[in-house]
């Protein structure tokens, strides 16, 4: 059964999304990697995020690259990525998209903040049967690791971590 | 474009979009016979995934990999380096065409492996891997188009093994390797490809082989051992658990070193792979 979620993401919406749940998500999704994650986390940290427009309540954030050959997830677990999970999700990222197993320490903040992570396959051709608009947010110079905004109809994929718990334990 | 670089071309397109029969088959039994529901979900989308490329002749995966090719060759046949130039343009066009994803590193040798000075845009510009060339008794030149994504290399291991003379030795640590790797690939159910040689250079090698050759609905006493042992680990699509962590094994064995040692290459393929198509040419 699938459950459709459409963004911006409330916190009681949130506080609902259970681990094996499988979701459709709808709405505007962020995407960024290992090149423009950390850099995300330094303009939260010295307070510049609004200067660029950019608003992360409420929003998702999908661990892949823009490239001419669609989006896919990149491993979440990678230092320059999982690292960035505790601050994204106080600055109000409710889902974060990718694939791999979190360490406990990012479950931990995951929870402090009503914040949950969900991973999606590798199905790049479908997904990109799913995207109605792309464009760069920031970061122009990364290319194809830019932070990109999709506008996304119906992307497949399933919570692996919510509230402390994770489909990788039970 | 003339004939041999279209031909490329095509072949390159068909191997970045087409699962083989024999692959989707494999799939719809996975999906029959899981009892994990995230498990079987993820595969469903796995396939769902293979008929929209196929009909959209859109790239399986975003990360599209990097074009290898193998050449047999055998009879009257031989290539030309004229015809290495084609097949070289081929492959160009094809990226181009697909498209591949950008992602040539620019710079010198310091600068490509830093990353620093940014990527081309170019698809097209992604250098070849080495060539792969193997006599064959037949009258034919036939390409093989392998393109190698980027999670399987870091999960993949070439390695020697103290075989004791006893090949469940061998199988124990390329079990051992497979699940390590499976459990941290993310995009599983994988293919363990293998190769077994006297060198480092020769097990790659046979790997690559065992990538172009193998068959999901062929499997020898070997490969169906590992794979069932590989989906004993309850890792499953996605590492969600389940009982489908491998969908199948590919192995080459070539010539042995008289020694207590085998050289061992296990790339383990991720759910789009092998990314294989063959043309004659």
């Amino acid at each position: 059964m699938m459950k459709t979620i459409e963004t911006p993401i409330s916190e009681v919406v949130a506080v609902e999304l259970a681990v094996g749940e499988m979701l459709e998500l709808t709405g505007c999704i962020f995407t960024g990697r290992d090149a423009v994650l950390p850099k995300l986390v330094e303009m939260i940290e010295s307070g510049t995020l609004e200067q660029h427009g950019i608003d992360l309540r409420g929003s998702v954030i999908f661990h892949t690259a823009v490239s001419p050959a669609g989006v896919g997830p990149t491993s979440s677990n990678k230092f320059d990525i999982e690292s960035t999970i505790p601050v994204l999700s106080k600055a109000g990222v409710k889902i974060h998209l990718g694939k791999g197993r979190l360490s406990d320490a990012t479950i931990r903040a995951l929870q402090e903040h009503n914040s949950v992570y969900a991973v999606i396959p590798p199905v790049s051709a479908l997904l990109e049967s799913k995207i109605v608009e792309k464009r760069v947010v920031a970061f122009p110079e990364e290319g194809m690791e830019a932070f990109h905004m999709l506008r996304v109809d119906g992307f497949p994929c399933i919570v692996a971590v919510a509230h402390g718990r994770t489909l990788y334990e039970l | 474009m003339n004939e041999l670089e279209l031909k490329v071309k095509e072949t390159l397109i068909r191997a970045s979009t087409v699962f083989s029969e024999d692959k989707k088959a494999v799939i719809r039994k996975a999906i029959e016979t899981e009892l994990n529901p995230n498990a079987k979900w993820v595969l469903e989308t796995i396939l769902e995934n293979a008929e929209t490329a196929e009909n959209t002749l859109r790239p399986t995966c975003d990360d599209t990999g990097i074009p290898h090719l193998f050449i047999e060759m055998g009879g009257g046949k031989s290539v030309s380096a004229d015809m290495l130039c084609s097949i070289q343009q081929g492959v160009v066009e094809g990226m181009r065409a697909l498209p591949c994803r950008p992602m040539a590193v620019k710079g010198n040798e310091i600068q490509r492996l830093e990353q620093s000075i940014g990527l081309y845009d170019d698809p097209g510009a992604l250098a070849l891997a080495p060539i792969r060339m193997k006599m064959v008794d037949e009258d034919v030149l036939r390409l093989y188009v392998l393109m190698q994504g980027g999670g399987p290399e870091i999960r993949g291991k070439t390695y020697r093994v103290f075989h004791q003379h006893n090949l469940s030795v061998i199988v124990d640590e390329i079990v051992s390797w497979a699940v390590e790797g499976a459990g941290l690939l993310g995009c599983t159910p994988c293919v363990p490809a293998i190769g077994i040689g006297r060198t480092h250079f020769e097990a790659s090698a046979l790997m690559i082989e065992a990538m172009a050759y193998g068959r999901f609905d062929v499997q020898n006493e070997i490969e169906q051992e590992i794979t069932e042992r590989v989906n004993q680990s309850n890792i499953g699509p996605l590492g969600l658990k389940g009982n489908t962590t491998a969908l199948a094994t590919f192995l080459r064995v070539g010539p042995q070193r008289a020694s207590g040692v085998r050289i061992v290459c296990l790339r383990l393929c991720c759910c789009v792979e092998p990314r294989v198509a063959c043309a004659l040419i």
